[in-house]
């Protein structure tokens, strides 16, 4: 519980995403940012110069020591998020790390275990699950719109490499960080598209089946190590299944999730904030082709209405789904309700993250020592 | 009236330089070794060409990839230079070993690397400042350094004074450049209040030289001084404006004198070519040379009511639309300014010897290639 009735917040790793969280930080009420760190001292002094902070620190210790945040947020690359969760745990801070959580199912089942043990609380970054559709989303699933459970799920998270300065710096350096990750750029970036899927899963250990290569795109670019393309099979015997979509080629470059009950579907649109529900049954004869596109038309219009709506109620920010993550997050700490995303979806997500890069690290080193006269993989 | 100097195979003008002559009102001689980095980029490339053109022998050229060194080093293969020593370093300026690497023994720094972070402040700073922080700390480790020279911009000038004010290097710097909206103007500001601490600091000799917008060959966009397509139609903002052109190899000149010439350390250079051309003629010129397209103009009194409005709009709506357009912006980029190049002139000799009709002639041409390919 907080004592001051304020929450003191802290960033630790002040780059690029660290911009939005102080941004939706500073959007919600009671709360102050107490300090940010960076072991890179000029980068902490930059983010305290542009948004309300109270001090800057180079070293986590000094920053848990001196400014005392009953929150941190450890917007750090990937390799470092264990150590950081871990220290800041143990120095009584409930923590928010941002996606991918760890890099392994291992390090996240510990960091939860840690914080269970002290008492505190921790999330993820899956922001996306946060939208003002997916809400909806949820509540219709909730609803029990589907009937019972979903039977299918299909899920894209596309990336487009073209002119992206963080695909460039990735392309362009051997020891970028994003490198060294177990499943280097996929590692990076997938976790939302497979949170989405872990979200309706109910047991903890499914199939994965995982088949990636390098784009034809990145091979001409010399490229040899980064995979951009998978696909993924994921499989609940007897109940849900799931198809997983990542690609940096594939236009549009989707952020969909597409979910199947025994009666009904909903298809959501991440980028355009729309969601459309897909009716199970269907009309009789010629009215089938022409009764449902009027309610596909009617449903996009009212999608517009909704976005409209909060766009002028000042409720439309392309972060939205962070602040209300974060929002959620800080509401379980003071009120001691629960968190908004369950432990079991965490670990599950990294379950299943690992089961990728374990297969696809088989298949590269199989391919790498014995010649194959043809590989669908590569 | 200048005469526009020959083009050599690769499109670069080829000046008449007495490298003798020079050599005395230099800091360096013709065997020290000299950094570039960002070697390969729009202006380095020239930068090099026109050191090598001057007799420097000894240049060390610093680039982010390994693809990136087969242009450098076809201008060595191209035996235009006679010989000459064109080392190739590929590496990262945020890793404190490949600066200290870089800088070993080298005399005078170019310093023009530099990161965009198009609308990220972060990436900007980190690619602007802690890699200079970076370089200048590997200076002071090896203690032979003579002089450091910073590319900076003209986006760092705040520029608030009155319409049709002249903008020199007496202008005040941006204050609070995280207002603008820019994230390049931030790391800019902020990588020049950098490079003076350490100056004041530490005793490192150093100079900025603050380009215009620096056009030709190889470059394909309009200036957003000019206009902007952001809403799928061109947008003319600058009207009468004139724009502040400087060619790409007039650009490399200044650079160089910036870092060679003596009795110069600490001070800033804007480098402008003369012969300025309003944005309303550059924009016909260019529908009329490369393409045409529908552009709307939209008169001063306008932009800056639609910057304010924004302005308002953004922080009412707690940054639902970014800052992006505001009134800073608008006194930097759009209000009537004239532009002056004498301290440049007066102090480093330079001409630009390349006259705006030519380079505008060739950026055309460019462009032409470019909509073809």
């Amino acid at each position: 519980m907080i004592k001051s009735g304020i929450i003191k917040a802290a960033i630790v790793g002040c780059g690029k995403i660290a911009d939005s969280h102080a941004s939706q930080i500073g959007r919600i009420q009671g709360c102050e940012i107490v300090g940010v760190c960076d072991r890179e001292p000029l980068m902490a002094r930059q983010l305290y110069e542009r948004f309300p902070v109270k001090n800057y620190f180079g070293d986590l210790s000094e920053l848990l020591r001196q400014a005392q945040p009953d929150v941190v947020h450890i917007t750090t690359p990937p390799a470092s998020h264990f150590d950081i969760a871990a220290t800041c745990l143990q120095a009584g801070c409930h923590v928010y790390v941002e996606k991918p959580f760890t890099v392994n199912e291992d390090e996240a089942r510990r960091l939860i275990a840690l914080a269970n043990e002290r008492n505190l609380k921790i999330t993820v970054g899956h922001d996306d699950q946060f939208g003002h559709a997916t809400r909806r989303m949820r509540a219709l699933v909730q609803s029990g719109y589907l009937g019972e459970g979903p039977v299918h799920l299909e899920s894209y998270y596309c990336y487009e490499m073209g002119g992206d300065s963080y695909a460039e710096a990735v392309l362009g350096d051997k020891r970028h960080w994003v490198r060294r990750l177990p499943g280097q750029l996929l590692q990076n970036v997938i976790s939302h598209g497979i949170a989405r899927i872990a979200e309706f899963l109910t047991t903890e250990s499914p199939q994965v089946i995982a088949l990636g290569f390098i784009s034809p795109f990145l091979r001409a670019k010399g490229e040899t190590e980064i995979i951009d393309e998978l696909r993924v099979i994921i499989s609940e015997e007897d109940r849900t299944t799931a198809y997983f979509t990542f690609s940096s080629q594939m236009h549009p470059s989707l952020h969909h999730l597409r979910i199947y009950g025994r009666r009904n579907g909903l298809m959501l649109d991440h980028d355009q904030e729309t969601l459309i529900k897909l009716r199970g049954t269907r009309f009789k004869s010629y009215a089938e082709k022409f009764a449902p596109p009027m309610i596909f038309a009617r449903q996009y219009m009212g999608n517009l209405t909704t976005n409209l709506r909060s766009f002028l109620g000042r409720d439309f920010h392309m972060k939205s789904g962070m602040k209300y993550l974060i929002e959620s997050f800080y509401r379980s700490i003071a009120e001691g309700t629960p968190v908004p995303i369950p432990y079991r979806e965490i670990i599950l997500t990294a379950h299943i993250m690992d089961a990728i890069f374990a297969q696809l690290s088989r298949k590269t080193s199989r391919t790498a020592s014995v010649p194959q006269p043809l590989s669908v993989s590569q | 009236m200048p005469v526009s100097p020959e083009l050599n195979a690769r499109g670069v003008s080829v000046p008449d330089v007495d490298a003798g002559t020079e050599s005395a009102a230099f800091i360096a001689g013709v065997d020290d070794p000299i950094l570039i980095t960002g070697a390969n980029g729009f202006i380095g490339l020239r930068l090099v060409e026109n050191l090598l053109r001057r007799g420097f022998r000894n240049l060390r050229c610093f680039v982010r990839r390994p693809s990136q060194r087969l242009v450098l080093e076809s201008l060595l293969a191209s035996g235009e230079f006679g010989p000459a020593q064109l080392e190739v370093v590929v590496g990262n300026l945020l890793s404190g070993e490949d600066c200290v690497a870089a800088t070993r023994n080298v005399a005078v720094v170019f310093h023009l690397a530099a990161g965009r972070g198009e609308k990220s402040f972060p990436d900007a700073f980190m690619n602007s400042v802690v890699t200079t922080r970076n370089l200048l700390e590997a200076c002071l480790l090896h203690k032979c350094l003579r002089r450091f020279v910073n590319v900076s911009s003209f986006t760092v000038y705040a520029n608030g004074r009155r319409t049709n004010s002249v903008l020199d290097e007496s202008c005040p710097v941006e204050e609070r450049p995280e207002l603008r909206g820019e994230a390049y103007c931030f790391g800019k500001v902020k990588q020049d209040e950098l490079l003076a601490e350490y100056g004041g600091k530490f005793g490192i000799p150093y100079v900025i030289v603050r380009p215009g917008y620096v056009y030709g060959p190889g470059k394909t966009a309009i200036t957003g001084r000019v206009g902007i397509d952001t809403f799928g139609l061109f947008l003319h903002l600058g009207g009468s404006n004139p724009i502040p052109f400087t060619y790409v190899d007039n650009c490399a000149e200044a650079i160089a004198l910036a870092g060679l010439k003596k009795g110069i350390d600490g001070e800033i250079f804007n480098v402008v070519d003369d012969e300025l051309p309003s944005s309303r003629k550059f924009l016909r010129l260019y529908k009329k040379n490369v393409k045409n397209f529908q552009s709307f103009y939209v008169p001063h009194a306008m932009s800056f009511g639609l910057c304010y409005l924004w302005e308002k709009y953004s922080a009412w709506s707690v940054d639902q639309l970014p800052p992006v357009f505001n009134r800073k912006r608008w006194h930097a980029n759009w209000q009537k300014t004239r532009y002056s190049n004498q301290k440049l002139k007066a102090r480093t000799g330079w001409a630009p010897q390349v006259p705006m009709a030519d380079g505008l002639g060739r950026y055309f041409e460019g462009c032409r290639t470019a909509e073809h390919d």
